[in-house]
């Protein structure tokens, strides 16, 4: 084969060259970690410098539908993303709510107020353009504030930043801070308690629903400051005295931990599985000089691709810090099997040159093969519709194919390299031809024998296995949350089950209610209404003339847009007021009140109908008992109403007029914080927001508070053709994981295909391509059944391990089935390969699994959760894999020795190949 | 200060331009000391400006277009009608005999869901202000407590405070410096834990006494709130400011306020200001 020809001149180029071979990748790594590094210390032109992203917003490409309302909801509710602090007082009996902890939350208050720093290059300018130069001489510098990052001050919820209605003395009502200073009594403190229980909006969120507690809500900026920001914080309250315990939780919190604590744990991971496989490697192959050689390869193979992902510019994500413990597995996997090889026939050569010509040829094929299945899928995984992952199946390719270069190049050369005294009595004791009576060995033979003389007892059992399996797959349950991505134990675990068993919640979810953008107006309709109030204007004793001037402006006025519209009636009435003489006046300012009334009827959301939907709505979504609160328009407007009429409870309802509804949001202006009111509603009044406050941020929940909206909405359509879409961090979790979940089943089934039709290619044969395939299937098979049945959710870690378990499994099959065949060839018979094929190559399997499944086993200590999925779950592939194929491969071909390697393809190679010996 | 400005005087421009300012009518006293180029005393200079902004005439009345904008551009209006009367006769300023007690009668035309409002005042000197709410959808009269005036005014940028006037008793108050055209004041609040702000800033016209710009600035001396007088006109003889803006740093948010239709000395009744009127509104003022 010209393939093979092509290889066996390469390595025999690295054996005449080693020294070459050596120094030309030193200088590539060296190179290419040059080109990634140095951008990071001085500038480089067309290079970049590393570049973090820890934002799991960004597995969704930035102008996704889904992200880009979220983008423009937030935007359009004046909303930031929010650290949740929650202070827990166990050992007093009132709480949180004593005279010592209140000052204290207020002083803490006050520091995060401060926590905001200025945003570089950007500087508003000064725009007061109508006056003239120098008028403003002498004033200070700067009349905008100059932008800053962090949290935003004025958007805090704490005690001493949120306002109190209530009442007040002779039937009064109340604006006024609800912690304007720190209590000067515990009895005082509790009142502060007492007020704020009232208020629906800050009971359950501001104060826990026991009393005890308190959580204030710090917005920032932007997502990646919330790391900081909870440092300082923790800094802060490191020296409290008291049993004062505070605790920092949120979604973005979590996020921005995650990137931190990510780049701690590659640096010890991904080392220790190194340093494992190394220790295994060397207790297998004895010589240390030889076994150093897959790590070189795996080093190299995982830090070019690495410097080859800054160099082209990609960020370093979640995913893509990945790579390396997903490249150096496969990249020690071809050369185990070398060394394996290398071990077991050099006795027999007793010289390096000879012996790794015969290794190398063997292997070629079957390894070239391997990479290339793996690589496929890899790459199957750019055609996923999240960018992320996207760039982790392509770099890790890249990675796989630089290992295959080296370990085809770099280990025969190594192995040139190496002392020729330093390999005396090196090998393996059984090797070809003797027995082997190490308990691998002699485990070996056992399975061989007994796969071959029992093969259908082994079918039964791979039929029930994949039975199993099969319902275990029904069993899987899709599901992430970023909180859960760090152990039980973790600071951020802990204080996600305090806050959220004390609290509304600390996920926060948004439903945006929207009115179509612009109703239109119906001129017939508006002109009849004239009519209507032409006659109350008659009934007044005011001049009905002045209707037909206005009738006839309304009629010459163009429908189109209702803003545009009123604003033009609206001004064609005013001008008329302000120019009316006599009692003409008082009918124009009846005219006027009459346009700006059928105006405001566009403001939907001051519609007492409206708002009892949105209060239905809301009692729906509450039902879920992870939702723990939900704060809305309908609130505000109850609450205010309830004060004003006297703080009696029966008056906490929407009042009967949108008039009276107008104003009682005009009265809840009047208080420190009337852009409060903003996040709630848009000041068009025909955009209204829900707050809701989850006490999970599981996906399955967030989910299951979707279904219920979509059920409320088929049974209580909405008014006024409003339409109802969420945003918010949680839901976006719940949009991407979709994505994924659907764009992996996509690719592993595209890859499984192209696997599937590269086996058939390098086998020559439909059934060989199909045997192949199967300890792969029965492989991800078990696996998903596995996470089905004990009821590990299905999160992003999961979902990615299909490709690699895909490009690991098969790599088995292939060793097995080119082995088997060969040996065939050379014995005559299946049944007479049997024990050959039981000796190195099963042997070469079995180290290749227990060498990587042990050595990914140290991910288990990692702290972060997605880490131990990925150790504990390469383990069990490598592992089971390597079972499947070792136990059904013989067994299959045992049944179908007649069919496979009776191939015509074969008996015409056999011949082949026995002339070329002849 | 703000709300102030319909009494007070000025387009900024003119100010500038002007050399002398028009002599007031009406009882008023001649600037002699602004005149001869002496720099007034402190006391004189915030008392001149108290009285520029919210004490001229016995009494006054406008109508105001205000216009609150967020930091995204989106506005909304409101339009309402200021009647304000004084206790004292007295307009002289150097006994401090025009301060006095003061009454407000605020009615709100637009939108038309809040037709009909009105916001009444009553200024004490020495004790809490009383206020009045009426809210006409509701058929409701209420009280507003008077614990806290530096709240927002109906959702604009403008506290109470601003509209009603904060007394100079409340600061304590310094010459900064003085410049070709202003004082530069600094007042500190005498109970700094009734405000928000730690100290403000006033830039005080030489010729007029119109605080022209006004900067607040919080504990860490970060200024988070300016308010400026942008068009001043004479009205009957007083330099009356027509169109005032005050900012929040903080929120972005800006509220625009435009003064038409100002009247001094009208004659307004003192039964306008209770209790009855704020269901029939005194309709021959308020037009």
């Amino acid at each position: 084969m010209p393939t093979t020809m092509l290889a066996d001149k390469a390595v025999y180029f690295a054996l005449s060259h080693p020294k070459t071979v050596a120094r030309v990748t030193a200088i590539v790594t060296l190179v290419l970690l040059a080109l990634a590094a140095v951008p990071n210390f001085v500038d480089v032109p067309g290079l970049k410098p590393v570049t973090v992203d820890t934002d799991p917003e960004n597995m969704l490409s930035h102008d996704e539908p889904v992200r880009v309302f979220h983008d423009e909801a937030k935007k359009r509710f004046d909303l930031n993303d929010i650290v949740v602090v929650g202070i827990v007082n166990e050992a007093n009996p009132q709480g949180v709510f004593n005279q010592a902890s209140l000052k204290r939350i207020y002083d803490l208050t006050e520091f995060a107020k401060t926590l905001n720093w200025p945003a570089e290059d950007e500087t508003e300018p000064n725009t007061d353009a109508e006056l003239p130069q120098g008028a403003r001489e002498g004033f200070s510098e700067g009349s905008s504030g100059e932008t800053r990052k962090g949290v935003v001050a004025v958007d805090i919820i704490a005690p001493s930043t949120v306002d109190n209605i209530e009442q007040g003395g002779l039937g009064s009502v109340n604006f006024s801070w609800l912690m304007p200073q720190p209590p000067t009594s515990d009895a005082e403190a509790l009142q502060v308690r007492d007020r704020a229980q009232r208020i629906p909006f800050l009971n359950g969120t501001l104060v826990s629903e026991d009393g005890k507690a308190i959580a204030l809500y710090l917005p920032i900026t932007s997502k990646d400051l919330s790391w900081r920001v909870s440092n300082a914080l923790r800094d802060y309250v490191e020296g409290w005295e008291g049993d004062d315990k505070v605790y920092i939780t949120g979604l973005p919190v979590a996020e921005d931990t995650f990137g931190v604590e990510m780049f701690i744990q590659m640096a010890i991971s991904a080392p220790l599985a190194m340093l494992t496989i190394f220790l295994l490697l060397w207790w297998f192959f004895k010589r240390l000089v030889l076994v150093t050689s897959p790590m070189i390869v795996a080093m190299v193979s995982a830090l070019a691709t690495m410097a080859l992902l800054v160099i082209s510019g990609n960020t370093i994500h979640i995913m893509s810090s990945m790579i390396p413990i997903f490249i150096m597995p496969i990249a020690v996997l071809d050369a185990i099997h070398i060394l394996s090889e290398f071990f077991d026939r050099y006795p027999q050569h007793k010289d390096r040159r000879e012996t790794l010509k015969v290794v190398m040829h063997t292997l070629f094929a079957p390894m070239l093969f391997t990479t290339l299945t793996t690589m496929a899928g890899f790459l199957s995984l750019a055609l996923t519709p999240i960018p992320p992952v996207q760039v982790f199946g392509i770099f890790v390719a890249i990675g796989v194919f630089i290992a295959w270069l080296l370990t085809m190049l770099f280990i025969p050369a190594y192995i040139m390299l190496i002392d020729e005294s330093k390999l005396q009595g090196y090998g393996h004791a059984g090797s070809v031809g003797e027995e082997d009576h190490t308990l691998m060995g002699r485990g070996l033979s056992a399975i061989g024998r007994g796969t071959t003389r029992r093969p259908a007892v082994v079918l039964v059992l791979t039929l029930l296995v994949a039975a199993v399996a099969g319902y275990g797959i029904t069993q899987i349950k899709i599901n992430d949350n970023p909180i859960k991505w760090f152990g039980p134990e973790h600071d951020i675990r802990v204080a996600d089950r305090v806050l959220n068993d004390h609290f509304g919640g600390t996920y926060m979810a948004y439903l945006a209610l929207s009115a179509p953008q612009d109703a239109g107006v119906d001129k017939a309709q508006l002109r009849q209404a004239l009519q209507v109030k032409k006659e109350e204007l008659g009934s007044a004793g005011l001049n009905t003339d002045l209707v037909e001037p206005l009738d006839a402006f309304i009629a010459s006025q163009a429908a189109g847009q209702a803003d545009d519209f009123f604003s033009a009636v609206g001004q064609y009435v005013e001008t008329q007021l302000s120019n009316a003489a006599g009692d003409d006046y008082y009918a124009w300012d009846e005219l006027a009140i009459w346009v700006d009334a059928r105006r405001q009827q566009q403001q939907v959301f001051k519609q007492p109908e409206t708002l009892h939907w949105m209060a239905q709505l809301q009692q729906a979504l509450v039902a879920d008992d992870k939702v723990g609160k939900i704060n809305s328009l309908v609130d505000v407007v109850k609450t205010v109403h309830r004060e004003l009429l006297l703080g009696e409870e029966q008056a906490f309802r929407i009042p009967d007029t949108a008039n009276a509804v107008g104003q009682t949001l005009i009265t809840y202006q009047n208080s420190h914080r009337p852009q409060d009111l903003w996040h709630f509603v848009t000041p068009d009044y025909r955009q209204a927001n829900l707050w809701l406050q989850l006490t999970s941020g599981d996906n399955r929940d967030m989910e299951a508070v979707m279904t219920r909206l979509d059920t409320f909405l088929q049974d209580h359509p909405a008014p006024q053709g409003i339409e109802a879409d969420w945003f918010g961090l949680t839901y976006i979790n719940v949009a991407w994981q979709d994505k994924m979940v659907k764009g992996m089943l996509k690719s592993f089934a595209g890859s499984f295909l192209v696997v599937l039709v590269m086996m058939v290619l390098l086998f020559r044969s439909w059934l060989m391509g199909l045997l192949s395939m199967i300890p792969l299937t029965l492989t991800v098979g078990f696996i998903y059944g596995v996470v089905g049945l004990i009821g590990k959710d299905y999160d992003m870690p999961v979902a990615i391990l299909s490709a690699l378990s895909l490009g690991l499994a098969v790599d088995y099959a292939i060793h097995f089935l080119a082995r088997s065949r060969e040996a065939v060839r050379q014995q005559g018979s299946w049944k007479a390969a049997v024990s050959h094929v039981f000796g190195e190559p099963a042997r070469a399997i079995s180290r290749n699994a227990i060498v990587l499944s042990a050595g990914f086993l140290p991910l288990l200590a990692a702290p972060l959760v997605p880490y131990q999925t990925v150790g504990i779950f390469i383990a069990a592939i490598i592992l089971c894999a390597g079972i499947a194929t070792l136990v059904i491969l013989p067994a299959m071909a045992t049944l179908l020795q007649h069919q496979i390697f009776k191939h015509p393809m074969y008996k015409h190679q056999m011949q082949k190949q026995n002339a070329e010996k002849g | 200060m703000k709300f102030s400005h319909r009494f007070s005087s000025l387009l900024l421009a003119s100010v500038c331009m002007m050399s002398t300012p028009p002599l007031l009518a009406q009882g008023v006293e001649p600037q002699a000391t602004s005149a001869n180029n002496a720099t007034p005393s402190v006391d004189e200079i915030v008392h001149r400006t108290n009285h520029v902004s919210y004490f001229q005439g016995k009494d006054g009345r406008a109508q105001v277009q205000m216009v609150i904008t967020d930091d995204q551009g989106r506005s909304r209006q409101r339009s309402f009608t200021i009647l304000r009367r004084d206790r004292s006769d007295s307009e002289a300023v150097t006994d401090h005999a025009y301060l006095g007690e003061q009454q407000l009668y605020v009615y709100f035309n637009r939108p038309a869901d809040v037709n009909k409002m009105v916001f009444m005042v009553h200024k004490k000197r020495q004790a809490d202000d009383d206020r009045w709410l009426y809210l006409p959808a509701l058929d409701l009269v209420k009280r507003i407590a008077a614990s806290d005036k530096r709240t927002s005014f109906v959702g604009s940028d403008y506290f109470y405070e601003d509209v009603s006037g904060r007394s100079v008793e409340e600061d304590t108050h310094e010459l900064l410096r003085t410049t070709d055209n202003y004082y530069v004041l600094r007042h500190t609040p005498k109970d700094p834990d009734s405000v928000e702000f730690a100290y403000y800033d006033m830039y005080v016209h030489k010729q007029s006494f119109i605080p022209v710009q006004v900067e607040f600035f919080d504990k860490n001396n970060s200024k988070y709130r300016v308010s400026r007088a942008l068009k001043v006109d004479d009205i009957d003889g007083y330099p009356t400011v027509t169109e005032a803006s005050m900012e929040n740093l903080n929120t972005g948010s800006k509220t625009l306020m435009r003064y038409s239709q100002v009247r001094y000395n009208i004659g307004l009744p003192d039964d306008v200001f209770t209790e009855r009127y704020l269901r029939t509104p005194p309709r021959q003022y308020l037009r």
